[in-house]
This record gives C-alpha cells, structure tokens and sequence, in this order.
C-alpha cells in the first residue's frame, strides 16, 4: 500500500466554462477521514464527481492529477475506472431515494451491483454487514424494498452496499444531511466504527462542522472552489485562523445557547476571475492590502494551513 | 384579556384511512400560545409536527378537538377564512413561488387576496424585502435566480407583508448551510425585537431552538412528551426521549 490512499495534486476543475475547483492539494493516508467543509456551492461535492471521474456528471478535470494509492486515476478510460469504482473507490450520496430502485427488493440491487462490479453477492456476508453495522432486523432486511423504508434507513442500506464491497476508499457526500439527529449520530458511529475496524480511510463532506468535529481527523474548508484552510480538526477548531472559517465555526448553535451569526452576501459567482482575496466583499477583517493579496496557503502550526491569518488571535 | 392565549389547541386528534387502516398520527394534542411568543417544536421525521401546523392553518380537517384563535373557536373554517391570521412558510420555499412570476408579483398576489389596504403596496413589498435584509432590487428576479438563502428571505418576507397574527415555521432552515440559516434567524430575531412576531418553530434541531425560542415542545409519536424553557429542556430535562434527542446533538468539540 502507498503512503496515501488518495492524493490530489493541484487540481482544478470545471463544468464547461466554469471553474469550480481551483488548484486543491491535499492527502488521505491510510486509515484517515478526512472531511471537506464549507457552504453550498464551494465545490465540495465536484470534488468528489472528479475523484469518481465519471464523465456523465459533467466535472472535467483541467489541471493537476489524482492519485489513487500510488496510481495516477485522473484520466482512465470508461472500462478501466468502471474497474476501480465500487471496488476501490466506495461512494455513498446525499440523497440514496434516487440511488436505489423503489420497487425492487434490496436482495436484487445488492447482487446487481456486487456483480455489475465482478464481485460474487453472498447474503451471508451481507447480513454479517448489517449486524457489524447495528441494523435492526438484519436477517430480513435485504428482502424489503427502498419505499418500504425510512430515509435514514435507506441511507443505511446505501452505507452498507458500499461497505460490502471493501473499497479502500470511502467518499461520503453529505451523507448524513437528510437524516434526523439521531439517526445521523447513528451513522456517523457506525462509519467511524468501520474505520477502526478496517482501517479505511474515508474522504466526508459536509457542511456541518459539528457533525466533521465529531467523525474527523483532518479537515479542509474551502471558500469559492479554494482550499482556504487545510489540517488536523483539532488544532483548526481550537485555533481557527481564516476568516471564512472563523465565520463558519460561529454560524453554528452551540452549547450556550447564544444566537449564532450568519455570514452576510453570496461567494463570487462561479469562475469569476478576482483581483486579491475572493472572501473579501464578506470579511470583516478586511483591509487594503486583500485587494491585492494573492491566494497562498501557508503553514501556521506544524499540520496546520490557512491562506490568511488576518483574523489570528482575536475572539470569534 | 390581556391572559387569552393567542392560539389554543384543545385535544386534537388526527388519523388518516378508516378501519384496520387508521394510521393516528396524532393522539390528543393540547399546546396553547402566548402572543410574541416563539414555540419550537421539535421532533424526528414522522412525528406528526407539520400534520399540526396543517391543522393549525385549517388545510387539513381534524378528527377530533378544538382550535381557538384569540379566544374564539375557529375549528373547521376553511383555509381562506384563516390565512389572514395564520401564514405558513416551508421547507422548500422555491417549490412554494410560482416558477413563472417574479417575486414581486408573487408578492402583490398575496396582498391582493389577504391585505385590506392595497395602498403603496410596492413600497410595503420592498421596505419587507429590505427587512429581511435583501436588495429590493431582487424582487424582479425569478425564484430560481436567487440562492436557497435568499428565497428562504423572501418567503419570510412574503408572509409578513400581509401582517399576520401567527407565522408558522415548518423546518424553514434545514435546506440550508449553516452560514444562511444562522443569517435568517438572526433577521427572525430582529423582526421579533422590531414586532413582537409570535411564531411556531418546527425544527428537529433542538441546538437552534435553544438558541432562539421561548419555549420549546418535544413531540414524540404524535404527542408532546414535554415541553418548557429552553434552559429546562437542555439543562434539566425530564422525559427519555428528550435525553436521547439531547445526546445526539453533535456540538462542534
């Protein structure tokens, strides 16, 4: 096994003429979750779309290349990449009422999939799945059909198909978003259960940093399709130092019950080309020198990166 | 008089499908309502919370109890004798504007059926946008050329320029990102300094609720398993099923 599972080398995307992504680095290592932040339309899930790189999704990857466990995916043909998904690269979206067939039992779609992917469906193992996982009603689950059930058990079943097929990387974008408290706290146990039992590595987006804080060992929060903040969760949310972080953190309810504070105006519109720091119109620590200030990420603390530190030591 | 309820809600029930079929998805249901007061309501998917604002607003028959409004029984009128008092505002507030009309003609419909007084409605319509602190301008826009965010806004504001007596919330932030929803509650907030808005607050998320009700009502297969200050249900709660709800809230750590 390489060093990483995953490695994405300044990677930039665009669906047509818009750029979505712009020049992303950053690593998963073995064992690792990583989770990607930052507010609707950042780019957060087109960077999924690239890493599954399916055409049919629209996201081209224009610079910059993807590195799967030391091999180079960024540009695999139709047949090779239908090779690696599933059985590598394990994904589970934000809304799986449109992944599963309604009206056709969850038996059928798993041995479907199993073998679209080359691989045998033995519903022992499949069951043994769902018990590892906690499902109610494991023995009989597989011969129920998606309307049949809650949408936090069909995001279930969704996890576990996944699961089944021991893909060495698991993306999971905003796989918890449409489901109840207690069944997201549910699934966010059972997904940081697996890691420690099979050592994945997992690659979670959300907009959520409550639910990132609680699964997560590293994150990344990015800003209009830039990574703005980039490193071990802990030292990012003890020692908040971009300002779109900053604002982010404090856009959430917390245990003292204060009003939480919004972030006022809109990110720039897609690949909208900007002179200096694109967060500018919205930051409070704005001054004269952002209007020129070119986009660079530093190292703050060891394991710790921000592209600016305007807003370092005050309060949030 | 100064002590009557605004809304009082008195053993309702409600079922759908006859027969072994019945389904009750609410069972014997009482909450009343304070004028200025903001109630959360606060329950997991299937519980019944928007089965209630539907009843609430009259769109949906009851099967058994009584609603009062200020006093006066109102159970069984129809939605337009009530929607000058009750305005409903939901998840999906881009499904709830007609795709094909501009906010501002979605907005002059609204006062066309609801509001007595048709004078400057133009100006009502943009002094309510720039409340919620939106451009005027964007009331020429059609829904799908704003963001989630601001449609959200936009809906607030829609339901406000007719002056109702009760604004009911159902899930109204739960689309969005964290940034948009703490932005529209923070302009909630302000209305409510401004007015003295008296709202019903459907979330499952019982860490914004804390943050922003006066009271907050934890709903639970069809019934109210307890409900009080924000302070006694996060603090002290009483009940299981709120505790449960309590230890899946994930703060940021």
């Amino acid at each position: 096994m390489a060093e990483n599972i995953l490695e994405i080398n300044n990677l930039t995307v665009t669906y047509g003429q818009f750029k979505i992504i712009t020049e992303v680095s950053f690593k998963v290592k073995p064992g690792e979750i990583v989770c990607i932040a930052g507010e609707s339309g950042c780019g957060k899930s087109t960077l999924i779309k690239a890493v599954l790189g399916l055409k049919q999704l629209g996201a081209q990857v224009q610079e910059g290349s993807i590195i799967l466990d030391g091999r180079d995916i960024t540009r695999l043909g139709v047949e090779e990449r239908r090779q690696i998904l599933g059985t590598q690269i394990g994904y589970v979206p934000q809304n799986t009422r449109g992944s599963f067939n309604n009206i056709r039992s969850y038996e059928i779609q798993y041995k479907e999939t199993m073998n679209c992917h080359g691989l045998p469906f033995v519903k022992a193992d499949a069951v043994d799945v769902f018990k590892r996982l906690n499902f109610p009603d494991a023995e009989d689950i597989l011969s129920y059909q998606p309307w049949e059930m809650s949408g936090g058990m069909n995001q279930r079943m969704a996890i576990g198909l996944a699961v089944l097929q021991k893909p060495k990387l698991m993306l999971a974008d905003e796989a918890t978003s449409v489901l109840d408290v207690t069944s997201q706290k549910e699934v966010i146990e059972e997904l940081a259960q697996l890691r420690d039992e099979l050592g994945w590595s997992i690659l979670f987006i959300t907009h959520n940093l409550g639910v990132a804080s609680h699964i997560a060992d590293k994150l990344g929060v990015m800003y209009a399709g830039r990574m703005v903040e980039y490193g071990s969760i802990k030292k990012i949310i003890n020692n908040p130092i971009h300002p779109y972080t900053r604002a982010l953190l404090a856009a959430i309810p917390g245990k003292d019950r204060k009003m939480p504070v919004g972030l006022e105006g809109r990110p720039p519109l897609d690949g909208a080309e900007w002179e200096g720091c694109n967060f500018m119109p919205r930051c409070k620590y704005a001054c004269n020198e952002c209007k020129t200030r070119k986009y660079n990420l530093v190292e703050v603390e060891p394991d710790h990166f921000a592209s600016c530190s305007e807003g370092m030591g005050e309060g949030l | 008089m100064m002590d009557t309820p605004i809304l009082e809600v008195k053993n309702v029930a409600k079922s759908y499908g006859k027969g072994k079929k019945e389904h009750k998805v609410l069972t014997d249901l009482s909450i009343s309502l304070r004028e200025g007061e903001v109630l959360g309501i606060i329950g997991e998917s299937g519980c019944g919370k928007s089965v209630l604002l539907n009843l609430i607003a009259c769109l949906e028959p009851l099967t058994k109890g009584q609603l009062f409004f200020k006093g006066e029984e109102y159970t069984g009128k129809k939605p337009k004798d009530v929607c000058r008092w009750f305005q409903i505002i939901f998840q999906d507030s881009e499904a709830a504007f007609d795709p094909k009309m501009t906010i501002r003609q979605s907005m002059h419909e609204n006062l066309k059926l609801l509001a007595e007084n048709q004078d400057d409605a133009d100006k009502r319509i943009e002094a309510m946008i720039q409340i919620m602190g939106l451009a005027p301008e964007l009331a020429d826009r059609y829904p799908r050329q704003l963001s989630g965010g601001q449609v959200q806004r936009m809906a607030i504001a829609r339901s406000l320029v007719t002056e109702p007596n009760l604004i009911l919330c159902d899930e109204i932030t739960s689309a969005l990102d964290v940034s948009a929803q703490a932005t529209i509650l923070q302009y909630l907030q302000q209305l409510r300094e401004m007015r003295g808005l008296t709202m019903i607050f459907v979330s499952h998320d019982m860490a914004l609720c804390s943050t922003f009700c006066d009271r907050m009502a934890i709903m639970k297969d069809g019934e109210i398993v307890e409900i009080g200050t924000p302070e006694q249900i996060m603090d002290h709660p009483q009940h299981d099923y709120t505790k449960l709800l309590l230890d899946a809230v994930l703060y940021v750590k």
